[in-house]
């Protein structure tokens, strides 16, 4: 264990500036939808006071993956079109692609990589939400997939001066990559995580999702179904290539999942195969 | 000029020198053909081994080489200075073993030497299996295949 790095990302997690931070619209947006009075205007209204990221929104609402046919041009017309959740993780994208649109050079990763695998994520782990007759939460399994990383982030720094001995800390105490962090720098990237979510104010479900996704096992009970299902669609998107960077395989595919959620064999090989089609999708959205 | 070119999750590119053919995998499998005299070659990147006949001849062993060959030919190709390497095909740390997705990896290897086998394409050299996730660049100069993994570089130049 490197005290002195330890002590350096401790400081870095205990002091909020440090952190990466978004538009505060995401925040307040993200539990807005969580009110069943939430009306579509004070929605509207919220995102309006964002101009910059309303640009954004509006792109997004047009491209292929979230249009509906008819082009929309405002805010409101995209909250009675698409409705409140979509447009809740339209928000999201907007906000958060200047944090994780970058390269990640610690894990290896080329400016757009984390991006794409966090984009690509969100969209297999709707796909698995939908298939498993959990449509009422598909948006939050969306959610987490853009972010489930985003400590990787802030962790990079440390992880290319430790790299080395991380990687030989997996090999020699048969440990994930994750957990090698935590015995190398103290902390592993999911920690961090749930303190930038901290930050930016997110609900639990979204913290546990980012803490828990390499360690399902571990998750709180309430939350082990929305934890299981970004656990097996990141597993799924690395098998595949999709973003995957210095800490390649070195994760575990989770029994603990598999069974939370009843996935059978032949509908992991599909979510799978269908890797391809979500990639597309992915990509139609950068 | 090395014109890079990336090829995608279940895609096969097709280039000639001085280009190089690049992809990135995990448990899929890059499985890269050459012809030593016209210095063209091909790279499939292929998910799964075996087509359900979906339509997607690219995306599986069994049909991305034959798919690569008859192509190769028509570009004038010869498959008697044809040779193969492959690489990707790793795995998760941890799995439970009755997850058969869990070996998929090593059943795309296999499916990609049996049917290169039934070409007759001999496979000169292999970078397979593990943990890690692979960066390969296929140079068509020369046949050589040049594999970083786990923050290392490994050069495959037999042809």
């Amino acid at each position: 264990m490197h005290e002195q790095i330890q002590k350096r990302i401790e400081s870095i997690i205990t002091n909020l500036d440090q952190l990466p931070s978004i538009p505060d619209v995401a925040g307040r947006v993200i539990n807005m939808v969580n009110d069943p009075e939430l009306s579509f205007k004070s929605m509207a209204d919220e995102i309006s006071k964002d101009q910059a990221i309303t640009t954004n929104i509006l792109k997004l609402c047009n491209s292929a993956f979230f249009s509906k046919g008819k082009e929309i041009t405002s805010v409101d017309r995209a909250i009675v079109t698409l409705g409140i959740k979509e447009v809740k993780d339209i928000v999201v994208i907007a906000a958060t692609r200047e944090v994780l649109n970058k390269a990640i050079l610690g894990y290896d990763l080329q400016r757009g990589e984390l991006w794409t695998h966090g984009l690509a994520v969100a969209i297999l782990a709707k796909k698995i939400a939908l298939a498993k007759n959990k449509k009422a939460v598909a948006d939050v399994a969306f959610t987490g997939g853009i972010i489930h990383d985003v400590g990787k982030t802030v962790l990079a720094l440390f992880v290319s001066n430790t790299f080395k001995e991380i990687l030989s800390t997996v090999e020699s105490k048969k440990i994930t990559f994750n957990a090698a962090e935590r015995e190398v720098m103290g902390y592993d990237h999911q920690e961090i995580g749930e303190k930038v979510l901290a930050k930016w104010k997110f609900p639990e479900v979204l913290k546990a999702m980012v803490r828990f996704h390499h360690d399902p096992a571990l998750a709180p009970k309430e939350f082990l179904e929305m934890v299981s299902i970004v656990h097996i669609a990141n597993v799924l998107c690395l098998m595949g290539g999709i973003g995957i960077g210095a800490d390649g395989l070195y994760h575990e595919l989770s029994d603990v999942a598999i069974k939370a959620l009843g996935v059978t064999n032949k509908e992991l090989e599909q979510f799978y195969s269908d890797l391809p089609v979500v990639l597309k999708q992915t990509k139609d959205m950068l | 000029m090395n014109s890079l070119v990336n090829v995608g999750v279940s895609q096969v590119g097709f280039a000639a020198q001085p280009s190089v053919l690049r992809t990135i995998l995990g448990s899929c499998v890059g499985i890269c053909v050459y012809d030593r005299m016209k210095k063209t070659g091909s790279l499939a990147h292929i998910l799964l081994p075996n087509n359900p006949g979906d339509g997607n001849p690219e995306k599986y062993a069994d049909t991305a080489v034959p798919l690569m060959v008859q192509r190769l030919i028509k570009e004038g190709c010869k498959k008697e200075f044809m040779s193969a390497k492959l690489a990707g095909g790793a795995a998760m740390f941890k799995f439970n073993s009755n997850v058969a997705l869990g070996q998929i990896g090593d059943r795309n290897v296999e499916e990609a030497r049996k049917m290169l086998e039934k070409h007759g394409i001999p496979v000169v050299a292999e970078d397979i299996g593990g943990n890690a996730g692979r960066v390969i660049d296929f140079f068509l100069e020369d046949g050589r295949l040049k594999v970083k993994a786990g923050g290392e570089e490994k050069l495959y130049y037999k042809v």
